[in-house]
């Protein structure tokens, strides 16, 4: 009997949860099997179920780059436009964590009056629609020349990033003992070297996943960069929808960029897998 | 008068100034960077939009503060309340179903199975790309000239591209919420596994053992149990899609469109004035949702003490 018990623990899937989760699977996965197709095309044409004609071959007696080259080629701005959205993710991820890094410590620790209208408020950005944060910064940078600069966009990007960080740091501090920091000062040690030598060491896990995050969430941002970047200034997720926009039909070069912007999320993802345990991943986006 | 000496007390040793100054603003200190970024940034915001849609925009020449103009001439047009009703449509039908087949997939990936350390990364990849990326795969595959159309074109289903349902730029907006959806169920997913990862298995073992069968094990003991994943899941998922532009944008119908369309549309428009009803739609928006958000979290409260008393 006992015995029985303990096997129905981990129960097998039932016929119909086995067949959502391979729908599931094939509805993630499967549409890119035509983006990799389309983005080595040149041309693709009704009704064929593979491109009528390949890029590779293509190449060979074009003039001008296409597909892929096309892509890497400084006629498509795609190089800038991974410059600027590397370059703004790190100094958003840089300022996102010393601004956080304080607070997740003070939330995590200390009993306060306020402290749950202060993790709210925190939180706000996440439920406030981003349409109403993207023009309203828009207006009021346009006031203070800040609109179209890097600042600029550096500044919009904070507000959705903030909400994550706290809440991966916050998570991380709760999960370590104040016994260490302690310990580390009664046996003589300067605040300033128990920081350095003993908090930092153990939070560094949760500063890692918390970056990791900032980082991709202001990789992935459109429309705060495109409101207040005025075209000025290209970002990778700001490049595909000039290409799609239009809507119509996906073209080679199109594709290709599409490919490019999902890169740094597919990364990241094969890396935090592996040393992200699902709590913390969840509590990342917001759990 | 001698009894309160603090220097005489000798387990509390007396602090300097600046120490008892630090003891006490050692909390507000540590919060104070991100709340006055965020009060900074957010509020500024919302000043500044509140403004000009009550007519204060002296960069565009326009200053007929403090005026309902903009608001009255919006709430005249039929097409706003138009655009109200899309907005509230793509953004709720996909949260609703999005949740039902995140609680049956989150319940799903609790058992075991083969495949399943692969499987927790392939649900994730939705979630960890942008919007657009969604966008595009959605024109790719059922676009009338697409991936699904030439699919049914080979199976002898349908022969032109005009046979193939009309999906992308349909006020029925069935491209704008599978994208939603696409995006937004490995969202709920996760957040409603940890949930259920917390949570163990101890509590539905003892209602099953007890004869509960697996509907009404569910329905009392699960359920409850992840009610506020739910609601987070919920309340984020809802905001976003009725704050959504780009999708909507690429993949709705033309006029009206979205709230959020026909603000960008309004604020883009040439014609300056324009901005400052852009402006009032994003007020609108913004007022709604905070509406929303509000009755929806006391009605979750009133739902959690109604239980607890019962």
């Amino acid at each position: 009997m006992v015995s029985r018990l303990r096997g129905r623990r981990p129960m097998a899937l039932s016929p119909f949860q086995r067949f959502y989760l391979i729908f599931v699977t094939l509805a993630v996965l499967g549409p890119f099997v035509p983006l990799v197709i389309a983005s080595f095309a040149f041309r693709w044409s009704w009704p064929s179920l593979l491109p009528t004609a390949w890029w590779i071959k293509a190449r060979e007696t074009a003039r001008l780059p296409l597909a892929w080259d096309y892509v890497f080629s400084t006629y498509s701005r795609v190089g800038p436009a991974i410059i600027n959205t590397v370059a703004i993710a790190l100094v958003v991820t840089l300022v996102c964590l010393v601004l956080c890094l304080p607070a997740a410590r003070v939330i995590a620790r200390e009993n306060f009056r306020g402290k749950g209208a202060v993790e709210f408020f925190l939180l706000t950005p996440l439920m406030v629609p981003e349409i109403a944060i993207g023009l309203g910064i828009l207006v009021t940078f346009i006031q203070l020349g800040l609109a179209g600069t890097f600042v600029g966009i550096v500044l919009a990007h904070l507000i959705p990033t903030i909400p994550y960080m706290v809440r991966t740091l916050t998570s991380v501090f709760q999960g370590l003992s104040k016994d260490y920091e302690e310990q580390s000062l009664v046996l003589g040690a300067s605040p300033l070297k128990t920081l350095w030598h003993v908090t930092v060491p153990m939070i560094m896990p949760g500063i890692l996943a918390g970056s990791l995050f900032a980082f991709l969430i202001s990789t992935n941002i459109f429309l705060l960069t495109f409101f207040v970047g005025r075209g000025g200034i290209n970002t990778l997720p700001t490049l595909l929808f000039a290409k799609i926009s239009y809507g119509g039909s996906l073209d080679p070069v199109a594709a290709g960029i599409t490919l490019l912007v999902s890169a740094p999320g597919v990364v990241l993802l094969l890396i935090t897998e592996r040393f992200l345990k699902e709590e913390v991943f969840a509590s990342g986006f917001g759990a | 008068m001698t009894t309160a000496q603090p220097t005489s007390d000798p387990i509390r040793p007396r602090l300097s100034l600046w120490q008892r100054f630090f003891r006490r603003a050692y909390v507000p200190l540590m919060l104070a960077p991100v709340v006055i970024a965020l009060v900074v940034l957010f509020g500024g915001a919302l000043v500044m939009g509140i403004l000009q849609s009550l007519g204060y925009a002296p960069l565009y020449g326009v200053n007929t503060f403090p005026t309902f103009a903009y608001y009255r001439d919006l709430f005249g047009t039929p097409g706003f309340w138009m655009s109200v009703f899309y907005t509230f449509y793509y953004a709720t039908v996909p949260t609703l179903v999005g949740l039902a087949l995140s609680v049956l997939l989150a319940l799903a990936m609790r058992n075991r199975f083969r495949g399943k350390g692969l499987f927790q990364y392939v649900y994730k990849l939705p979630l960890m790309i942008p919007y657009l990326v969604g966008v595009a795969l959605m024109i790719l595959v059922f676009s009338n000239g697409g991936i699904a159309a030439r699919v049914l074109y080979a199976l002898g289903i349908i022969h032109t591209t005009g046979q193939f349902p009309r999906i992308l730029n349909t006020h029925a907006g069935w491209g704008v919420m599978i994208v939603y959806l696409w995006k937004q169920i490995p969202f709920m997913t996760l957040i409603i596994y940890s949930v259920l990862l917390g949570l163990g298995r101890e509590s539905e073992e003892a209602a099953q053992t007890l004869g509960a069968n697996p509907w009404k094990t569910f329905w009392n003991v699960t359920l409850p149990q992840i009610m506020p994943g739910i609601v987070s899941a919920s309340v984020i998922v809802f905001a976003f899609n009725f704050g959504s532009f780009e999708v909507p944008f690429v993949l709705g119908a033309g006029f009206p469109n979205t709230l959020p369309v026909e603000a960008w549309r309004a604020f883009s428009d040439a014609d300056y004035t324009q901005r400052l009803s852009g402006m009032a739609i994003t007020i609108f928006i913004a007022a709604v949702s905070g509406v929303l958000l509000f009755l929806y979290l006391s009605m979750y409260r009133w739902f959690e003490r109604r239980r607890g008393r019962s």
